[in-house]
Protein backbone atom coordinates (compact mmCIF):
# COMPACT_ATOMS: atom_id res chain seq x y z
CA UNK A 1 0.00 0.00 0.00
CA UNK A 2 2.99 2.34 1.19
CA UNK A 3 4.42 1.42 -2.16
CA UNK A 4 1.97 2.21 -4.24
CA UNK A 5 1.25 5.82 -2.80
CA UNK A 6 4.96 6.53 -2.96
CA UNK A 7 4.56 5.75 -6.69
CA UNK A 8 1.59 7.77 -7.34
CA UNK A 9 3.67 10.66 -5.35
CA UNK A 10 6.27 10.01 -8.17
CA UNK A 11 3.77 10.00 -11.16
CA UNK A 12 2.56 13.17 -9.47
CA UNK A 13 5.85 14.75 -9.30
CA UNK A 14 7.19 13.73 -12.88
CA UNK A 15 3.89 14.91 -14.48
CA UNK A 16 3.95 18.16 -12.68
CA UNK A 17 7.71 19.01 -13.93
CA UNK A 18 6.81 18.04 -17.22
CA UNK A 19 4.23 19.89 -18.06
CA UNK A 20 6.31 22.80 -16.19
CA UNK A 21 8.89 22.23 -18.55
CA UNK A 22 6.19 22.07 -21.47
CA UNK A 23 4.67 25.48 -20.49
CA UNK A 24 8.07 27.19 -19.87
CA UNK A 25 8.84 26.17 -23.40
CA UNK A 26 5.73 27.51 -24.63
CA UNK A 27 5.88 30.01 -22.63
CA UNK A 28 9.40 31.29 -23.75
CA UNK A 29 8.55 30.19 -27.47
CA UNK A 30 10.63 33.98 -28.67
CA UNK A 31 13.58 33.57 -26.57
CA UNK A 32 17.19 32.89 -27.30
CA UNK A 33 17.09 29.27 -26.67
CA UNK A 34 14.08 28.78 -29.18
CA UNK A 35 16.69 30.74 -32.05
CA UNK A 36 19.10 28.06 -30.27
CA UNK A 37 17.04 24.86 -30.79
CA UNK A 38 15.55 26.19 -34.14
CA UNK A 39 18.45 26.71 -35.90
CA UNK A 40 19.04 22.96 -36.30
CA UNK A 41 15.18 22.35 -37.25
CA UNK A 42 15.27 24.84 -39.82
CA UNK A 43 18.41 22.97 -41.41
CA UNK A 44 16.05 20.06 -41.53
CA UNK A 45 13.22 21.77 -42.30
CA UNK A 46 14.87 24.02 -45.01
CA UNK A 47 17.07 20.73 -46.85
CA UNK A 48 15.05 17.87 -46.40
CA UNK A 49 11.35 19.59 -46.45
CA UNK A 50 12.45 22.12 -48.87
CA UNK A 51 13.45 19.10 -52.05
CA UNK A 52 9.46 18.27 -51.62
CA UNK A 53 8.80 21.78 -51.96
CA UNK A 54 11.01 22.00 -55.10
CA UNK A 55 9.51 18.93 -56.70
CA UNK A 56 6.11 20.47 -56.51
CA UNK A 57 7.32 23.74 -57.64
CA UNK A 58 8.75 22.06 -60.55
CA UNK A 59 5.27 21.01 -61.18
CA UNK A 60 3.63 24.65 -60.64
CA UNK A 61 6.32 26.25 -63.16
CA UNK A 62 4.05 27.34 -65.80
CA UNK A 63 1.54 29.14 -63.05
CA UNK A 64 4.65 30.47 -61.51
CA UNK A 65 5.59 32.05 -64.74
CA UNK A 66 2.61 33.72 -64.75
CA UNK A 67 3.10 35.39 -61.74
CA UNK A 68 6.49 36.16 -62.39
CA UNK A 69 5.12 38.07 -65.76
CA UNK A 70 3.07 40.07 -63.42
CA UNK A 71 5.24 41.10 -60.93
CA UNK A 72 7.79 42.16 -63.57
CA UNK A 73 4.90 44.17 -64.94
CA UNK A 74 4.11 46.05 -61.98
CA UNK A 75 7.35 46.45 -60.72
CA UNK A 76 8.40 47.89 -64.18
CA UNK A 77 5.32 49.95 -63.11
CA UNK A 78 6.21 51.46 -59.97
CA UNK A 79 10.00 51.65 -61.36
CA UNK A 80 8.33 54.06 -63.67
CA UNK A 81 6.71 56.08 -60.90
CA UNK A 82 9.28 56.10 -58.76
CA UNK A 83 11.50 57.70 -61.54
CA UNK A 84 9.21 60.10 -62.39
CA UNK A 85 9.01 61.35 -58.42
CA UNK A 86 12.26 61.50 -58.69
CA UNK A 87 12.58 64.03 -61.16
CA UNK A 88 9.83 65.76 -59.28
CA UNK A 89 12.16 66.33 -56.53
CA UNK A 90 15.16 66.98 -58.06
CA UNK A 91 13.44 69.58 -59.75
CA UNK A 92 12.21 71.03 -56.37
CA UNK A 93 13.72 73.77 -55.10
CA UNK A 94 13.32 72.21 -51.36
CA UNK A 95 16.08 69.62 -51.66
CA UNK A 96 15.23 66.85 -49.07
CA UNK A 97 18.10 64.62 -47.01
CA UNK A 98 18.98 61.43 -48.10
CA UNK A 99 17.38 58.68 -45.56
CA UNK A 100 18.32 55.53 -45.85
CA UNK A 101 15.38 53.97 -46.56
CA UNK A 102 14.68 50.16 -47.16
CA UNK A 103 16.77 47.60 -48.66
CA UNK A 104 15.15 44.96 -50.61
CA UNK A 105 16.09 41.03 -51.46
CA UNK A 106 14.42 38.91 -54.15
CA UNK A 107 13.74 35.36 -51.85
CA UNK A 108 12.18 32.15 -52.84
CA UNK A 109 9.35 30.59 -49.70
CA UNK A 110 10.86 27.15 -49.46
CA UNK A 111 8.50 25.98 -46.77
CA UNK A 112 5.03 27.48 -45.70
CA UNK A 113 2.81 26.03 -43.07
CA UNK A 114 -0.72 27.35 -43.57
CA UNK A 115 -3.15 25.59 -41.38
CA UNK A 116 -1.85 26.10 -38.19
CA UNK A 117 -2.55 29.07 -35.25
CA UNK A 118 1.00 30.28 -35.49
CA UNK A 119 2.61 29.54 -39.10
CA UNK A 120 6.30 30.04 -40.46
CA UNK A 121 7.63 30.09 -43.65
CA UNK A 122 11.62 29.31 -44.68
CA UNK A 123 13.21 31.76 -47.45
CA UNK A 124 15.90 30.43 -49.45
CA UNK A 125 18.07 33.35 -48.52
CA UNK A 126 19.98 33.71 -45.00
CA UNK A 127 22.55 36.53 -43.98
CA UNK A 128 25.45 35.29 -46.95
CA UNK A 129 22.69 36.91 -48.98
CA UNK A 130 22.39 40.14 -46.39
CA UNK A 131 19.02 38.79 -44.73
CA UNK A 132 18.79 40.56 -41.39
CA UNK A 133 16.37 39.43 -38.55
CA UNK A 134 13.98 41.70 -38.01
CA UNK A 135 12.84 42.78 -41.51
CA UNK A 136 9.61 42.34 -43.43
CA UNK A 137 8.36 40.04 -45.84
CA UNK A 138 6.21 41.11 -48.68
CA UNK A 139 4.85 40.85 -52.26
CA UNK A 140 2.57 42.03 -54.71
CA UNK A 141 -0.30 41.48 -52.47
CA UNK A 142 0.90 42.96 -49.74
CA UNK A 143 2.12 41.61 -46.78
CA UNK A 144 3.65 38.02 -45.88
CA UNK A 145 5.38 37.83 -42.31
CA UNK A 146 8.79 39.05 -40.43
CA UNK A 147 12.02 37.30 -40.68
CA UNK A 148 12.91 36.01 -37.15
CA UNK A 149 15.97 34.32 -37.41
CA UNK A 150 18.84 33.84 -40.19
CA UNK A 151 21.27 31.07 -41.00
CA UNK A 152 23.80 31.18 -43.65
CA UNK A 153 21.48 30.23 -46.53
CA UNK A 154 17.73 30.41 -45.20
CA UNK A 155 15.58 33.15 -43.17
CA UNK A 156 12.75 31.54 -40.56
CA UNK A 157 10.17 33.97 -40.49
CA UNK A 158 6.52 34.17 -38.65
CA UNK A 159 3.97 34.26 -41.24
CA UNK A 160 1.38 37.19 -41.39
CA UNK A 161 -1.21 33.68 -40.43
CA UNK A 162 0.37 33.71 -36.90
CA UNK A 163 -1.76 34.60 -33.74
CA UNK A 164 1.88 35.89 -32.66
CA UNK A 165 2.47 38.45 -35.33
CA UNK A 166 0.96 42.12 -35.71
CA UNK A 167 1.39 44.90 -37.86
CA UNK A 168 0.55 48.52 -37.35
CA UNK A 169 -1.61 49.36 -40.62
CA UNK A 170 -4.17 52.68 -41.92
CA UNK A 171 -7.37 52.48 -42.87
CA UNK A 172 -7.80 54.37 -46.47
CA UNK A 173 -5.35 56.99 -46.84
CA UNK A 174 -5.78 59.81 -44.70
CA UNK A 175 -7.41 57.14 -42.01
CA UNK A 176 -6.54 56.02 -38.54
CA UNK A 177 -4.20 53.59 -37.75
CA UNK A 178 -4.52 50.45 -35.78
CA UNK A 179 -3.14 46.77 -35.26
CA UNK A 180 -4.08 44.09 -38.30
CA UNK A 181 -3.84 40.81 -36.76
CA UNK A 182 -4.69 37.56 -38.52
CA UNK A 183 -8.32 36.09 -37.36
CA UNK A 184 -6.75 32.71 -37.25
CA UNK A 185 -9.96 31.22 -38.95
CA UNK A 186 -10.04 31.79 -42.29
CA UNK A 187 -7.01 32.28 -44.77
CA UNK A 188 -7.83 35.56 -45.92
CA UNK A 189 -9.14 36.76 -42.41
CA UNK A 190 -7.83 39.86 -40.82
CA UNK A 191 -8.48 41.85 -37.67
CA UNK A 192 -7.99 45.72 -37.57
CA UNK A 193 -7.73 46.52 -33.82
CA UNK A 194 -7.96 50.08 -31.72
CA UNK A 195 -9.69 52.21 -34.44
CA UNK A 196 -11.07 54.84 -32.33
CA UNK A 197 -15.12 55.17 -32.64
CA UNK A 198 -15.12 58.32 -34.09
CA UNK A 199 -13.33 57.35 -37.09
CA UNK A 200 -15.42 57.06 -39.91
CA UNK A 201 -14.81 54.45 -42.55
CA UNK A 202 -17.03 52.76 -45.46
CA UNK A 203 -16.89 48.78 -45.80
CA UNK A 204 -14.78 48.50 -48.90
CA UNK A 205 -11.85 50.83 -48.16
CA UNK A 206 -8.36 49.57 -48.58
CA UNK A 207 -6.31 49.26 -45.38
CA UNK A 208 -2.63 50.06 -45.92
CA UNK A 209 0.58 49.72 -44.07
CA UNK A 210 1.07 52.66 -42.10
CA UNK A 211 4.69 53.20 -41.87
CA UNK A 212 4.86 53.58 -38.13
CA UNK A 213 6.30 49.95 -37.70
CA UNK A 214 10.31 49.73 -38.57
CA UNK A 215 9.26 46.53 -40.60
CA UNK A 216 7.21 47.74 -43.88
CA UNK A 217 7.43 50.55 -45.98
CA UNK A 218 3.98 52.97 -45.57
CA UNK A 219 1.52 52.25 -48.35
CA UNK A 220 1.50 48.92 -49.03
CA UNK A 221 -2.09 47.53 -50.12
CA UNK A 222 -2.70 44.68 -47.27
CA UNK A 223 -6.91 44.36 -47.66
CA UNK A 224 -10.22 45.43 -48.10
CA UNK A 225 -12.13 46.51 -44.76
CA UNK A 226 -15.75 44.68 -44.00
CA UNK A 227 -17.69 45.32 -40.83
CA UNK A 228 -17.32 46.49 -37.40
CA UNK A 229 -18.17 46.05 -34.31
CA UNK A 230 -17.28 48.31 -31.38
CA UNK A 231 -15.00 46.35 -28.64
CA UNK A 232 -15.48 47.55 -24.63
CA UNK A 233 -17.64 50.40 -25.74
CA UNK A 234 -13.97 52.35 -26.43
CA UNK A 235 -12.52 51.15 -29.80
CA UNK A 236 -13.81 49.35 -33.21
CA UNK A 237 -12.58 46.42 -34.51
CA UNK A 238 -12.84 46.25 -38.62
CA UNK A 239 -12.85 43.14 -40.46
CA UNK A 240 -9.75 42.91 -42.88
CA UNK A 241 -9.89 40.34 -46.31
CA UNK A 242 -6.74 40.56 -47.09
CA UNK A 243 -4.92 40.73 -50.93
CA UNK A 244 -2.36 38.29 -49.78
CA UNK A 245 -3.40 34.69 -51.20
CA UNK A 246 -1.33 32.51 -48.88
CA UNK A 247 -1.29 29.10 -50.60
CA UNK A 248 0.12 30.67 -53.82
CA UNK A 249 3.02 32.23 -52.77
CA UNK A 250 6.35 31.88 -53.33
CA UNK A 251 8.41 34.40 -54.64
CA UNK A 252 8.79 37.22 -51.74
CA UNK A 253 10.59 40.49 -51.13
CA UNK A 254 12.70 41.10 -48.04
CA UNK A 255 12.27 44.24 -46.81
CA UNK A 256 14.71 45.66 -43.81
CA UNK A 257 15.15 49.10 -42.81
CA UNK A 258 18.06 50.73 -42.67
CA UNK A 259 17.43 52.70 -39.73
CA UNK A 260 16.22 49.66 -37.89
CA UNK A 261 18.98 49.64 -35.47
CA UNK A 262 19.44 53.97 -35.30
CA UNK A 263 15.67 54.08 -34.69
CA UNK A 264 16.11 50.99 -32.15
CA UNK A 265 18.41 52.69 -29.83
CA UNK A 266 15.41 55.11 -29.26
CA UNK A 267 13.40 52.42 -28.02
CA UNK A 268 13.84 52.00 -24.31
CA UNK B 1 2.78 -8.45 -24.42
CA UNK B 2 3.78 -6.49 -27.20
CA UNK B 3 5.65 -7.57 -30.55
CA UNK B 4 9.14 -7.37 -30.38
CA UNK B 5 9.70 -4.68 -33.32
CA UNK B 6 7.29 -2.56 -30.76
CA UNK B 7 9.81 0.55 -30.49
CA UNK B 8 11.45 0.49 -34.10
CA UNK B 9 7.25 0.41 -35.53
CA UNK B 10 6.86 3.24 -32.48
CA UNK B 11 9.85 5.08 -33.91
CA UNK B 12 8.76 5.70 -37.41
CA UNK B 13 5.51 5.95 -36.47
CA UNK B 14 6.87 8.99 -34.78
CA UNK B 15 8.70 9.83 -38.34
CA UNK B 16 5.06 9.58 -39.77
CA UNK B 17 3.75 11.76 -37.12
CA UNK B 18 5.89 14.24 -38.51
CA UNK B 19 5.12 13.94 -41.87
CA UNK B 20 1.57 14.17 -40.95
CA UNK B 21 2.39 17.69 -39.23
CA UNK B 22 4.36 18.93 -42.17
CA UNK B 23 2.08 18.02 -45.05
CA UNK B 24 -1.37 16.85 -44.00
CA UNK B 25 -2.64 20.28 -42.77
CA UNK B 26 -5.58 20.86 -44.79
CA UNK B 27 -7.93 23.58 -42.67
CA UNK B 28 -7.43 25.03 -39.50
CA UNK B 29 -10.19 22.82 -38.71
CA UNK B 30 -8.16 19.88 -38.27
CA UNK B 31 -5.32 18.60 -36.28
CA UNK B 32 -4.32 15.38 -37.22
CA UNK B 33 -2.54 13.71 -34.46
CA UNK B 34 -1.71 9.66 -34.33
CA UNK B 35 1.01 10.43 -30.89
CA UNK B 36 -1.79 10.09 -28.05
CA UNK B 37 -2.91 5.96 -29.50
CA UNK B 38 0.76 5.63 -29.97
CA UNK B 39 1.45 6.52 -26.52
CA UNK B 40 -1.91 4.39 -25.47
CA UNK B 41 -0.48 1.33 -27.03
CA UNK B 42 2.93 1.32 -25.03
CA UNK B 43 3.08 -1.79 -22.77
CA UNK B 44 1.01 -1.27 -19.41
CA UNK B 45 4.16 -3.00 -17.66
CA UNK B 46 5.96 0.36 -17.96
CA UNK B 47 5.93 2.29 -15.07
CA UNK B 48 3.68 5.97 -15.88
CA UNK B 49 7.01 8.27 -14.96
CA UNK B 50 8.39 6.14 -17.63
CA UNK B 51 5.78 6.24 -19.85
CA UNK B 52 5.59 10.26 -19.46
CA UNK B 53 8.86 10.84 -20.00
CA UNK B 54 8.66 8.99 -23.15
CA UNK B 55 5.72 11.16 -23.99
CA UNK B 56 7.16 14.10 -23.45
CA UNK B 57 10.22 13.52 -25.44
CA UNK B 58 7.68 12.45 -28.44
CA UNK B 59 5.73 15.36 -28.32
CA UNK B 60 8.90 17.46 -28.06
CA UNK B 61 10.50 15.48 -31.29
CA UNK B 62 7.69 16.98 -32.94
CA UNK B 63 7.29 19.80 -31.55
CA UNK B 64 10.99 20.40 -33.00
CA UNK B 65 10.94 19.05 -36.72
CA UNK B 66 7.23 20.20 -37.49
CA UNK B 67 4.86 22.43 -35.66
CA UNK B 68 7.28 25.66 -34.88
CA UNK B 69 5.99 25.77 -31.47
CA UNK B 70 7.53 24.02 -29.08
CA UNK B 71 6.61 22.41 -26.51
CA UNK B 72 3.10 22.48 -27.51
CA UNK B 73 2.56 18.33 -28.44
CA UNK B 74 4.71 17.46 -25.09
CA UNK B 75 2.55 19.57 -23.05
CA UNK B 76 -0.80 17.99 -24.54
CA UNK B 77 0.50 14.39 -24.41
CA UNK B 78 1.64 13.88 -21.10
CA UNK B 79 -1.44 13.93 -19.61
CA UNK B 80 -2.31 11.41 -21.69
CA UNK B 81 0.53 9.53 -20.71
CA UNK B 82 -0.55 9.92 -17.07
CA UNK B 83 -4.25 9.07 -17.51
CA UNK B 84 -3.64 5.56 -20.05
CA UNK B 85 -3.76 3.20 -17.46
CA UNK B 86 -6.76 4.73 -15.83
CA UNK B 87 -8.53 4.89 -19.32
CA UNK B 88 -7.44 1.13 -19.96
CA UNK B 89 -8.54 -0.15 -16.65
CA UNK B 90 -12.19 1.72 -17.51
CA UNK B 91 -12.14 0.44 -21.09
CA UNK B 92 -11.12 -3.21 -20.74
CA UNK B 93 -11.48 -4.21 -17.01
CA UNK B 94 -8.88 -4.76 -14.04
CA UNK B 95 -8.47 -8.04 -15.52
CA UNK B 96 -5.96 -6.95 -18.41
CA UNK B 97 -3.55 -5.78 -15.39
CA UNK B 98 -4.14 -8.65 -13.45
CA UNK B 99 -3.08 -10.89 -16.06
CA UNK B 100 -0.47 -8.44 -16.94
CA UNK B 101 -1.33 -8.64 -20.54
CA UNK B 102 -1.76 -5.86 -22.97
CA UNK B 103 -4.52 -4.99 -24.64
CA UNK B 104 -4.78 -5.95 -28.59
CA UNK B 105 -7.33 -5.36 -31.29
CA UNK B 106 -8.07 -8.78 -32.11
CA UNK B 107 -8.30 -9.94 -28.66
CA UNK B 108 -10.69 -6.83 -27.11
CA UNK B 109 -12.25 -6.08 -30.10
CA UNK B 110 -12.96 -3.03 -32.36
CA UNK B 111 -15.90 -1.42 -29.86
CA UNK B 112 -13.79 -0.73 -26.47
CA UNK B 113 -10.78 0.04 -28.68
CA UNK B 114 -12.27 2.61 -30.54
CA UNK B 115 -13.66 3.89 -26.74
CA UNK B 116 -10.07 3.75 -25.96
CA UNK B 117 -9.17 6.11 -28.54
CA UNK B 118 -11.64 8.64 -28.66
CA UNK B 119 -11.18 9.36 -24.84
CA UNK B 120 -7.11 9.44 -25.43
CA UNK B 121 -8.02 11.67 -28.58
CA UNK B 122 -10.21 13.66 -26.54
CA UNK B 123 -7.90 14.56 -24.28
CA UNK B 124 -5.06 15.22 -26.06
CA UNK B 125 -7.26 17.97 -28.67
CA UNK B 126 -8.78 19.65 -25.81
CA UNK B 127 -5.33 20.70 -23.99
CA UNK B 128 -3.79 21.05 -27.94
CA UNK B 129 -6.08 23.49 -29.01
CA UNK B 130 -6.69 24.89 -25.79
CA UNK B 131 -2.81 26.08 -25.49
CA UNK B 132 -2.85 26.51 -29.11
CA UNK B 133 -4.92 29.01 -29.58
CA UNK B 134 -3.27 30.98 -26.39
CA UNK B 135 -6.86 32.35 -25.52
CA UNK B 136 -7.27 34.10 -28.75
CA UNK B 137 -9.69 32.37 -30.64
CA UNK B 138 -13.25 32.11 -30.64
CA UNK B 139 -15.07 29.17 -28.25
CA UNK B 140 -17.16 28.53 -31.11
CA UNK B 141 -13.94 28.39 -33.30
CA UNK B 142 -11.89 26.03 -30.81
CA UNK B 143 -15.14 23.98 -30.05
CA UNK B 144 -15.60 23.58 -33.96
CA UNK B 145 -12.10 22.52 -34.43
CA UNK B 146 -11.98 19.92 -31.64
CA UNK B 147 -15.39 18.33 -33.03
CA UNK B 148 -13.57 18.03 -36.32
CA UNK B 149 -10.60 17.12 -35.34
CA UNK B 150 -11.80 13.99 -32.81
CA UNK B 151 -13.43 11.71 -36.11
CA UNK B 152 -10.52 12.90 -38.26
CA UNK B 153 -7.86 11.37 -35.26
CA UNK B 154 -10.02 8.27 -34.88
CA UNK B 155 -9.66 7.59 -38.81
CA UNK B 156 -5.63 7.71 -38.65
CA UNK B 157 -5.36 6.17 -35.38
CA UNK B 158 -7.27 2.65 -36.08
CA UNK B 159 -4.45 1.85 -38.68
CA UNK B 160 -2.17 2.84 -36.02
CA UNK B 161 -3.36 1.34 -33.50
CA UNK B 162 -3.30 -1.78 -35.97
CA UNK B 163 0.49 -1.73 -36.29
CA UNK B 164 1.27 -1.32 -32.28
CA UNK B 165 -1.26 -3.20 -30.12
CA UNK B 166 -1.00 -6.20 -33.19
CA UNK B 167 -1.55 -9.41 -31.68
CA UNK B 168 1.91 -10.65 -30.83
CA UNK B 169 1.47 -14.53 -31.48
CA UNK B 170 -0.31 -13.59 -35.21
Amino acid sequence: MKQRAITGWINFAVFLVLEIASLHMLRHNGDMQKAWLARGSHWVMGTVWGATQRIQGYFSLATTNQQLAQENFQLREQLLQAQEKLQQLRADSLQLVPRPGFSLTLAVVTKMSRNKQHNYLILNRGYEDGIQEKSGIISQNGVVGIVDAVSAHYAYAFSFQNSDISISARLGAEGETGLLVWDGIHPSGAILKEIPLQQQYHPGDTVFTSGHSLLFPPDIPLGIAGASKIVNGATSEIEVRLFQNFSSVRYVTVVHNNAFDEIEEFEP
Amino acid sequence: MRKSGFWVAYFLLLVAQILLSNYFRFTPYITLSILPVMVLCISTRIKPYVCMLIAFGSGLMVDWLSEGVLGLNAFALVPVALLRNPVIHLVYGEGLFTRKEDFTVKGHGVAKVIMAILMVQALFLALYIWADGAGLRPFWFSLARFFASLPAGLVVSLPTLNVLAADPHR
